[in-house]
């Protein structure tokens, strides 16, 4: 297996706050990879170390060899990485189809491009209709289509996403995830996704990572993981406080 | 009819004018939360560009010699430089500064480029005559109006237009409308801040020289202080018109100019030297009644 993604030892601070403490990760090309974890335990600070948005005080990032710590967010896209952030971002002065164009500027590949746009409106038909409407008027999942839709048509090898559920009906989930996949395996793309909910993971498929207090604390199948936190809860009633996290470890 | 007639023009012009030294610094201001003092600066500066440097008081055209086919592009160049050049060398070291950091730093650079433009031309105005034949008057819809003020409604309108086409048509006007939005989020997609900031300074400086050859053919001097006054008016119509709202900023400079022309023919003779009193009166209801600005819808959420 081919290394993608290194991360060595980074650690992130907001002044005196620290987000993520000495974390360490490799993923391989083409794999899918959940992170998980309570609130605030430095997911999305993370995924921001990673695409550059978030700058790391210590340790360093790869992509493909690349160093990615200290270069500019746009450079770091340039060189194939893609961000759904939380709360998705979207450009709502923009049309829907401009959000799709926005990073498209770094790719020579004019006729691609275009086939792209039409792939993703394939893939999501609410957005073919609502094309050329100011895409601020969406809804919250047609929101996050859009959102994933456009990091897409950077035509990146590894994508990051940050909370894909967050605030979707379980059925719209279930259709942004078959998305996702189904573009994962048509573009041999490697995927980083933040999700709470283990089951979900499972249910998807993949490696899985459990975060807390910015720090790494469990790793595993999917499914494992996900069996292990409803064996918790069946014991204990509820989702596992920080004891039983660190009993597990 | 006649004196309405005379109204419009006079009204469409002097608000074009604002208009577009308005836009110069909504540009800015959208794309990196800067109000951009400096601004009038770059208008004084292009003045200044057309005249040999001395401080006589008389104005020898040097830039200003040459054909209106060749001035006007090398003009709106040295605008859009000296823009670039001003983001180069100091707002670039403070993108990650505090907004009012950057704020300051615009003002002490509109001093530096006024020192040196009074330091190698003097402080006294000058007469200058760029295109004088363009203040004949002709006769329209029964009202006597330069030519010159004719042009400048046109030039508005196709500078307006220009901007619209360029910002939705193109790919760095589609760069910078996203980056106006959200510059992380465009930058995560790839778009090069450089670019983009580069871009909106070329645009705005642009805007200034435009502005610059029209108040010097309108009024025949080349005045230091005329970036400051202009600046005032230009700022205003920015807030007036939401910060970083292009079209609010250019239906607010075309409203404060419209305001003016009719205080001045409505006022009674005894309160005409102060107009500006009434309008700046009516600057503040307006900000009193609508903070977030005249032109902004109500649902969208206030930029600052
Ligand atoms: N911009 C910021 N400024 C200051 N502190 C921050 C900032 N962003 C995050 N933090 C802090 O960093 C820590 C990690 O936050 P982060 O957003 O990475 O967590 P998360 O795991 O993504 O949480 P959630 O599940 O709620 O999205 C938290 O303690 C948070 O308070
Ligand atoms: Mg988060």
């Amino acid at each position: 297996m081919m290394s993608k993604l290194g991360v060595f030892d980074i650690s992130v601070r907001y002044g005196k706050i620290p987000a993520v403490t000495d974390l360490s990760l490799q993923i391989n090309e083409g794999e899918r990879v959940f992170v998980s974890g309570p609130n605030g335990a430095g997911k999305s600070s993370l995924l921001g170390a990673i695409s550059g948005a978030v700058a790391t005080s210590h340790g360093r990032i790869e992509m493909d060899g690349d160093l990615l710590t200290g270069r500019q967010p746009e450079a770091i896209a340039r060189l194939g990485l893609s961000m759904v952030p939380e709360g998705r971002e979207i450009f709502g002065a923009l049309t829907v189809e401009e959000n799709l164009r926005v990073g498209t500027g770094m790719r020579r590949d004019v006729q691609a491009v275009e086939a792209d746009v039409g792939e993703i409106l394939d893939a999501f038909p609410i957005l073919a209709e609502r094309r050329h409407a100011a895409a601020g008027a969406l809804s919250g999942g047609q929101q996050q289509m859009l959102a994933i839709g456009r990091a897409l048509m950077t035509n990146p090898k590894l994508m990051m996403v940050d909370e894909p559920s967050l605030g979707l009906a379980p059925k719209i989930v279930d259709q942004v995830y078959e998305t996702l996949c189904a573009l994962q395996e048509e573009r041999s793309l490697t995927l980083l996704i933040v999700e709470q909910s283990s089951l979900r993971a499972a249910r998807v498929g993949g490696r899985m990572i459990l975060m807390r207090g910015g720090r790494i604390v469990g790793e595993g199948n999917a499914a494992d993981m996900a069996d292990r936190e409803a064996l918790a809860q069946a014991y204990f009633g509820a989702p596992r406080s920080n004891s039983d996290m660190e009993a597990a470890e | 009819m006649t004196n309405l007639a005379q109204l419009f023009f006079d009204a469409a012009s002097l608000g074009g004018l604002y208009a577009m030294a308005a836009l110069g610094i909504a540009l800015i201001f959208g794309v990196m939360n800067l109000v951009n003092f400096a601004h009038g600066e770059y208008i004084a500066f292009c003045v200044f560009a057309l005249i040999v440097p001395s401080t006589d008081a008389v104005a020898v055209m040097f830039l200003g010699k040459a054909p209106a086919l060749i001035l006007i592009p090398l003009v709106l160049g040295i605008g859009a430089l000296i823009a670039v050049l001003s983001e180069y060398a100091v707002f670039r070291h403070l993108r990650r500064a505090d907004p009012v950091a950057m704020m300051v730093a615009s003002f002490a650079l509109g001093f530096v480029i006024r020192n040196i433009l009074l330091a190698v031309y003097g402080g006294r105005p000058k007469a200058i005559s760029l295109w004088p034949e363009l203040n004949t008057p002709v006769e329209l819809a029964g009202a006597s109006v330069p030519l010159l003020q004719l042009i400048v409604i046109a030039t508005t309108l196709i500078v307006v237009a220009a901007l619209a086409l360029l910002l939705r048509k193109t790919r760095l006007g589609l760069e910078m409308r996203a980056a106006a939005e959200n510059f992380t989020m465009a930058r995560l997609l790839g778009v090069r801040a450089n670019v983009v900031i580069t871009g909106a300074f070329a645009l705005s400086g642009a805007l200034a020289a435009a502005v610059a050859l029209i108040m010097v053919t309108q009024s025949g001097v080349a005045d230091v202080r005329v970036g400051g006054q202009i600046m005032l008016v230009a700022f205003i119509a920015t807030v007036i018109g939401g910060m970083g709202s292009l079209p609010g900023a250019v239906a607010a400079g075309f409203l404060i100019g419209a305001v003016s022309v009719l205080l001045q023919a409505a006022l009674p003779l005894d309160a005409r030297p102060f107009r500006d009193a009434f309008l700046y009166t009516l600057v503040i209801v307006c900000l009193l009644l609508r903070p977030q600005g005249l032109f902004v819808p109500a649902s969208a959420k206030p930029r600052i």
